[in-house]
């Protein structure tokens, strides 16, 4: 079945994630309600995401959905089921998903530093030249001249030039 | 005979004494991209050898340097980084440094620093490069000046694991100057170390006068 998804968003109340797509008609758009169940306050995003994601009935329709997406849409929803407001919720999302670049990341667990990398994966992979691609090339020079002319990074001390 | 020392580990590091092979360590802070890095480089060549046991990830490549084959193994962190330590093992008879920092992070360039000093408490002499990663994200920051490099007189290099700017260049440099440093100069340290191994030899034949052929045979420096 072919189906170009438009748009997806999240109902609160009953809970549900709907998907505004085309089918092979062009042109007209459907909608479609997909009932989420068996989620608290206390359930794992990513993990109704994936479920989600991989259900036999929906599958087809979220192809063109990204985890990421559905992730961030079942936050939305943890948020309002915690009494938050949308801003509060907002807020929460994106401390999640940016890198707060003051944090020392040789401090974390395992388990916080492999969060930490995919969200920088993400920038990664949508800037990666990849061996397949037509214009890739593998070894590519560019000089970027270091002279005394050059603004300060700003991380270094202040005195002297001193590091 | 040379056996006997206390190994740091079943890593075979005598093999890093040959002519035809060097020992290239990569250092830095957690996700600044040094895999990332290594991968980059190697493309489909890669096939890293997980020593977890050692918190230690091992490449392999084979190198060209003025028509003479090198084997280069590259040694990466596996997360021992994060004790902003690594064991004496990682320095030893490591013959360059890449040491590695990310444009977007402050943190991972001031702890160059400490990366730096333990580096120079190992290994005094060999080559040092620095990276500065990730240029992908914010371009600006390659018309910025870092004193870091500057203060210790070290090559640095902007780079991109993503869209690979320059990492073919920074590794091929650092292999010629392994290559180079391990031709020219004896590390101080290299030779201190020599000479303790020979007095240790010496007082071996003291001790077991039986041995006294076997242990000057051992004790000859590798050329």
């Amino acid at each position: 079945m072919m189906c170009t998804a438009k748009k997806c968003g999240i109902r609160f109340q009953p809970p549900a994630i709907i998907l505004i797509y085309e089918n092979e008609m062009k042109g007209k758009s459907r909608q479609r309600i997909m009932p989420v169940r068996n989620f608290s306050k206390f359930s794992d995003c990513n993990r109704a995401a994936e479920q989600l994601k991989n259900n036999p009935r929906h599958k087809n329709y979220l192809e063109q959905v990204s985890l990421r997406q559905l992730e961030k849409l079942f936050s939305f929803l943890r948020g309002y089921l915690w009494g938050q407001s949308l801003a509060e919720t907002m807020e929460q999302i994106r401390r999640e998903t940016t890198i707060d670049p003051e944090e020392d990341l040789n401090k974390l667990d395992d388990k916080e530093l492999a969060k930490r990398k995919s969200i920088m994966d993400e920038l990664f992979e949508k800037n990666q030249k990849k061996k397949d691609d037509p214009n890739f090339v593998y070894d590519i020079e560019v000089e970027f001249p270091q002279d005394e002319q050059l603004q300060s990074c700003g991380w270094d001390t202040e005195s002297a030039d001193e590091f | 005979m040379a056996r006997d020392k206390a190994q740091p580990c079943e890593l075979d590091q005598e093999k890093y004494d040959a002519d035809d092979n060097v020992k290239i360590i990569c250092l830095g802070d957690s996700a600044v991209g040094k895999s990332k890095l290594m991968e980059r480089f190697l493309m489909d060549g890669f096939q890293p050898q997980q020593l977890s046991t050692y918190a230690l990830t091992l490449y392999k490549h084979t190198a060209t340097v003025d028509g003479k084959t090198v084997l280069v193994d590259f040694w990466d962190t596996a997360g021992q980084e994060r004790f902003q330590s690594m064991h004496a093992s990682y320095y030893h008879k490591a013959h360059a440094c890449i040491m590695v920092f990310d444009i977007q992070r402050k943190v991972t360039y001031k702890n160059l620093g400490t990366w730096y000093a333990e580096l120079r408490a190992f290994r005094p002499e060999i080559p040092c490069v620095v990276v500065a990663n990730k240029i992908d994200a914010d371009m600006k920051m390659t018309q910025k000046r870092f004193s870091f490099a500057r203060k210790f007189s070290l090559p640095l290099y902007f780079v991109s694991a993503a869209d690979g700017t320059n990492v073919v260049k920074l590794f091929n440099d650092a292999i010629r100057l392994a290559v180079s440093y391990k031709q020219n100069s004896q590390d101080f340290m290299d030779e201190v170390l020599q000479e303790l191994e020979n007095i240790d030899l010496e007082q071996k034949e003291q001790d077991l006068p039986g041995l006294e052929q076997a242990a000057s045979t051992e004790s000859l420096p590798p050329s």
